[in-house]
């Protein structure tokens, strides 16, 4: 089951195609459509400019009515907060943002490591009950995280995983396997098989093959993926929530939200820190864009 | 790398007539051995991690177990699934839950397909454009539901703020029971209508050219264009995409958690949402079990749906 | 479709995949069955903690609480580690702290996992019964009469703070067991603005309403009033009980364990109009999801002419960086003023801050540790040192000290109110009729139920809470 869009719709390069058609009436309509464009972007950006003005602006600013566009004094005070605690060291938001960077980075590797060779595996072989076995894995990825935490809670409590990253980790690795698999095998299936048959012929392992011939060309595909499996473990909160409790483990999106909910609400920091949260990811989302569309189907939308 | 080959893919469940891939040193044997060794771990983290704890969620649920009570399960059978099933709450919180799913899978599909569609007319700025459209959809629910807090707030939240300004009055976006599902469902469009434009821009750049040509050809209106040769090429994949959010909304949790805490009242309270009281709040354990295990059911449906559209995609 | 019989027809690799989830089935239900007998090994009901502290440790030990996010768990921090280290070098002090939401379920979900990463629990005094009934924390019964001079309290707080069953009667039973001792006394303060509505505070609720009223209707953008409302935590919970308590009304009859009949009997429907009817319109628009901070910030604000508040959440108030105010303390205090609550048909006042407990899972000797860290703090010259850290202490000879009294503008207010505390059930249940009233009451205030219906669903949906124990399957929902 390849799934994939390539016999439904032509592959190459994207082409400018739709025609310039009529253009007794197009002038005045393609205006409207820029306009409307322009629209809809400004509507689509506008929270994350003010998240980010937001966390520029002295906190009598934020709480300003009408509110202030343009003419507030520039702060770096809540991103100096972010990091760096009021008496000076760490700050508890630091710590999270580091347990955040090891419970993605050791997810996203794991996952990487055991979906991968799977991946292959699965495009490669003819095997029992394959499309059963890809759709099992598939709907383990879908399941509700709420639900998933309840029996999850209990079998860590007895292996004493509860608030621990490794704890975090698994998890987060056992939901990102699905889609790395899914993914990949979009990825090892774009590569010809034949590559592999031909370098047995001359006398390698399929082992070896696989290693020394579509491996490297894997790579591209492996390093879009391994991005989607961060992004992911990077943004999930649910987990996070129920199986951690401790500053030293807690990462980065319950830190933030617990930044509310105390007796007063610095809205200057929650947004410095959301910005600060959001930046690496962006920034991997970019690096990736190619690869976005079947990135975001778990790879069974590709282009 | 867009070969379009697709050798040994395999056909689903097939017992294949087994034609060795090359005659090569390697036998059959351990080209099974290498699968094996290659999915097994896998398989195995999967089994450990998603199979072995929903069937003990699968068990529990037909007890009355609680996890701090720490008395030993006793079994209730059907009493947990049926209470579950006949309960005003869990109707209350079904419709709830199928509101905001058909509210915002329908607010994201039509305002995705028309910006993918803006978007694909434009021959400058597209990759820009694109890309900027993106954005939202890359952020942790936990920052899109603080900072649209922050911005739906009636009294300082800027939204309310330039309503003033319009002179308009302020609107209670998260306190009153109609605006707050509302807002849920506008905070949800905002941040996977991108994920909606993406997949419709794919299909949209994805059709050939010469169609619309023989289309020009012959003088068809821009709207019979659009509904005979775009909307039947797209058409497919936008499904795929609806069905995509529509799993994914059908679990909200964290957006819920963090807007309006179900609230005002339980008015906004998702299906996951209230599981989750169910399990943390009373730890009724078993009750929370069987709401999960009936949750998952629903779930897998959807799966199988969202796979069967896949392969008729594929086979088209 | 090629293959349209696929998923009609089983396969036979299809049968094997289901022998192999029997056999799954059976694996989990019997882990399940034996961890379940682990279970049943620790008894359900709380463990004793000696009566004398057992020998201290002299290797370094980190003592760890487990709190929510607010100042007092910082200033906790602090002055423990300064105070507490001079009797005992080899001890930090490591306070916890969780989101406010998350607090009962990250101390729960810890306690359900028999593992703790803290040695002393701050439990909310309503937590109590949940966490003796699972057998979670110490009872500190014998230890308390041997180390604690029971008589330096106001008896209700003792109660309050560490009794199970409940002290429904405001005095202390002599004869009950004690599973905590008070780290932070706590009731709310009327806040209210001396430039807007004067010196004298109101006196009764009626007044206080209608000088709510006067002011809003003088000094437009400026609401009336300022109160908890959320759904989460116990925000409207607490504030319904407040109005409640103060028009005569009951939550519950204790004895017989009865809601439905009770609260929402005349004067529990009285309370209900009052607050939906006549204090609802004086909030600020949109404020159905005020809590501690969200009031705060309106008065920091200068929007709200009277406010209600934790004390102990109050702090923030004078801090000129975060206040329209004034550019200094002394400004803010010039407009501000702080007051006990008014009364109407009783004086009743709601009890809020929490208990020190000790967790029944830490080590030996963190629990030995912790019941000498109790013992310390409850001392007449700590609780005084405590006081001028900015808590609130429990002692008597504490609550009339001036060093409680001039360390903030609102701590005589506490001391007032102590003999006036009412709570709510501790019963183990509690978390769910929290909840209950808390949805109920928020959707009262926010106009998604009439206050009538909220008020008889209240009482309907925790009576049937209460009175659940015997039946079969669907608890919780």
């Amino acid at each position: 089951m390849a799934v994939s869009v390539n016999e439904a719709v032509s592959p190459g390069p994207v082409q400018d195609h739709p025609p310039p058609a009529r253009r007794s009436s197009g002038r005045g309509r393609a205006m409207l459509e820029v306009a409307l464009l322009t629209v809809l972007a400004v509507v689509m950006l506008f929270p994350v400019l003010w998240m980010i003005e937001t966390s520029i602006k002295e906190n009598r600013d934020v709480y300003a009515v009408p509110a202030k566009f343009f003419d507030f004094e520039v702060t770096l005070d809540h991103y100096r907060d972010v990091f760096i605690a009021s008496g000076g060291g760490r700050s508890a938001l630091s710590v999270s943002f580091l347990n955040s960077v090891i419970v993605a980075g050791v997810s996203t590797v794991l996952a990487t490591v055991l979906g991968v060779p799977a991946a292959w595996a699965y495009s490669r072989f003819t095997l029992r009950a394959k499309k059963d076995q890809l759709f099992f894995i598939l709907s383990t990825r879908f399941m509700p995280p709420v639900v998933v935490v309840v029996p999850i809670f209990l079998m860590y409590r007895y292996v004493g995983l509860i608030d621990t990253a490794l704890g975090l980790i698994l998890i987060y690795t056992a939901f990102n396997v699905p889609f790395t698999i899914w993914m990949m095998k979009g990825f090892v299936d774009e590569v010809p098989a034949e590559y592999e048959d031909a370098a047995m012929l001359d006398g390698y392992t399929r082992l070896q093959a696989f290693r020394k011939f579509t491996l490297p060309l894997l790579v591209p595909g492996i390093a879009a993926t391994a991005v989607f499996a961060l992004i992911f473990s990077w943004n999930e909160f649910v987990f996070a929530i129920f199986l951690t409790s401790s500053e030293n483990v807690r990462t980065a999106p319950p830190a933030i939200a617990g930044l509310i909910g105390g007796t007063t609400v610095d809205w200057g920091l929650v947004a410095a820190s959301s910005v600060v949260f959001a930046l690496p990811v962006l920034i991997f989302a970019y690096l990736v864009r190619k690869h976005l569309v079947a990135g975001v189907t778990l790879g069974a939308v590709r282009r | 790398m867009s070969s379009p080959v697709h050798l040994s893919t395999g056909r689903p469940g097939q017992e294949a007539p087994a034609t060795p891939p090359a005659p090569g040193r390697t036998s059959r044997l351990s080209d099974r051995g290498l699968a094996v060794a290659f999915i097994s771990p896998a398989l195995l983290l999967l089994l450990a991690m998603s199979v072995f704890p929903l069937l003990w969620a699968l068990y529990l649920s037909f007890t009355d177990y609680s996890a701090t009570r720490g008395d030993a399960p006793q079994f209730v059978w059907f009493g947990n699934y049926t209470a579950i099933l006949t309960s005003a709450q869990v109707h209350l919180r079904a419709l709830t839950t199928l509101i905001y799913v058909v509210g915002a899978v329908g607010l994201q599909t039509l305002l995705g397909f028309t910006i993918a569609y803006l978007i694909s007319r434009r021959t400058r700025g597209r990759g820009l454009l694109t890309t900027l459209f993106l954005v939202p959809m890359m952020l942790s629910p936990v920052v899109v539901g603080l900072f649209w807090r922050f911005m739906l707030d009636a009294q300082f939240g800027v939204i309310n703020s330039m309503l003033g300004s319009l002179g308009l009055g302020q609107v209670e976006w998260l306190t009153r029971q109609r605006t707050a599902l509302i807002s849920l469902i506008v905070v949800d469009t905002w941040q996977w209508t991108p994920f909606i434009m993406l997949i419709a821009l794919a299909g949209l750049t994805a059709v050939p050219k010469y169609l619309y040509e023989a289309a020009s050809i012959d003088r068809a209106s821009e709207w019979f264009r659009f509904r005979t040769i775009t909307l039947p090429l797209v058409w497919p994949l936008l499904l795929i995409a609806v069905l995509f959010r529509a799993i994914e909304a059908f679990r909200l949790f964290d957006l819920v958690y963090i807007l309006t805490s179900g609230g005002p009242g339980v008015s906004t309270e998702t299906l996951s949402f209230h599981v989750y009281k169910v399990a943390f709040l009373g730890f009724n354990t078993g009750t929370a079990s069987a709401y999960g295990i009936l949750m998952v059911l629903v779930v897998i449906v959807l799966t199988q749906l969202y796979l069967r559209y896949l392969s008729k995609l594929k086979e088209d | 479709m090629r293959y349209p019989k696929r998923r009609g027809r089983l396969p036979v690799p299809g049968r094997k995949i289901h022998l192999a989830t029997a056999a799954m089935l059976l694996v989990a239900t019997t882990t399940a069955a034996c961890g379940d007998g682990q279970d049943d090994g620790a008894k359900a009901s709380a463990p004793k903690a000696p009566a004398t502290i057992p020998e201290l440790t002299k290797d370094p030990l980190t003592l760890s609480f487990i709190w929510f996010e607010w100042p007092p768990a910082q200033a906790l921090e602090t002055f423990a580690n300064a105070e507490y280290k001079k009797e005992r070098p080899n001890a930090t002090i490591k306070v916890n702290t969780v989101p406010n939401a998350n607090w009962h379920d990250a101390m729960f979900t810890q306690f359900a996992a028999r593992k703790t990463d803290f040695d002393i629990a701050i439990l909310d005094s309503q937590h109590i019964g949940e966490a003796v009934t699972n057998g979670n924390i110490l009872d500190l019964t014998d230890f308390v009469k041997t180390n604690i001079d029971v008589n330096a309290y106001n008896p209700y707080l003792l109660a309050a703070y560490g009794q199970f069953p409940q002290a429904e009667t405001g005095q202390r039973d002599e004869n009950a067991s004690l599973y905590g001792l008070p780290l932070l006394g706590d009731t709310w303060t009327m806040i209210y603005r001396k430039d807007l509505i004067g010196d004298k505070p109101p006196q009764t609720w009626d007044e206080m309403i209608s000088v709510a009223e006067k002011c809003q209707a003088d000094h437009p953008g400026v609401s009336g009033l300022a109160f908890h409302q959320a759904n989460g935590s116990d925000a409207a919970a607490v504030t319904y009980n407040t109005v409640n308590g103060v028009y005569g009304g009951n939550l519950w009859n204790a004895k017989e364990r009865k809601i439905e009949g009770v609260l929402n009997d005349a004067a529990g429907q009285e309370a209900m109009n009052v607050l939906v009817t006549k204090m609802k319109p004086l909030t600020a628009k949109g404020s159905g999801n005020w809590f501690i901070d969200e009031v705060n910030a309106a008065v920091a604000q200068g929007k709200a002419c009277i406010a209600f508040n934790w004390i102990a959440a109050s702090g923030g108030l004078l801090d000129p960086k975060q206040s329209t105010l004034g550019t200094t303390r002394e400004q803010i205090l010039d407009k501000l003023g702080f007051a006990t609550l008014p009364s109407q048909k009783t004086n009743l006042v709601p009890l809020g801050g929490m208990g020190m407990h000790v967790s029944a899972y830490s080590a030996a000797a963190n629990q030995a540790e912790a019941l000498n860290f109790m013992k310390w703090f409850e001392r007449a010259d700590i609780q005084k040192k405590w006081a001028a850290a900015g808590g609130v202490p429990s002692r008597t000879d504490a609550l009339e000290s001036p060093e409680f009294l001039n360390a903030g503008p609102f701590n005589q207010v506490y001391t007032d109110s102590v003999p006036r505390m009412r709570d709510m059930w501790n019963v183990p249940e509690y978390a769910r009729l929290v909840d209950i009233e808390n949805t109920n009451v928020n959707a009262a205030l926010n106009g998604a139920k009439r206050p009538k219906e909220a008020l008889d669903d209240i009482a309907r949906d925790q009576q049937n809470v209460l009175d659940s124990s015997g039946r079969k399957g669907g608890g919780g929902l």
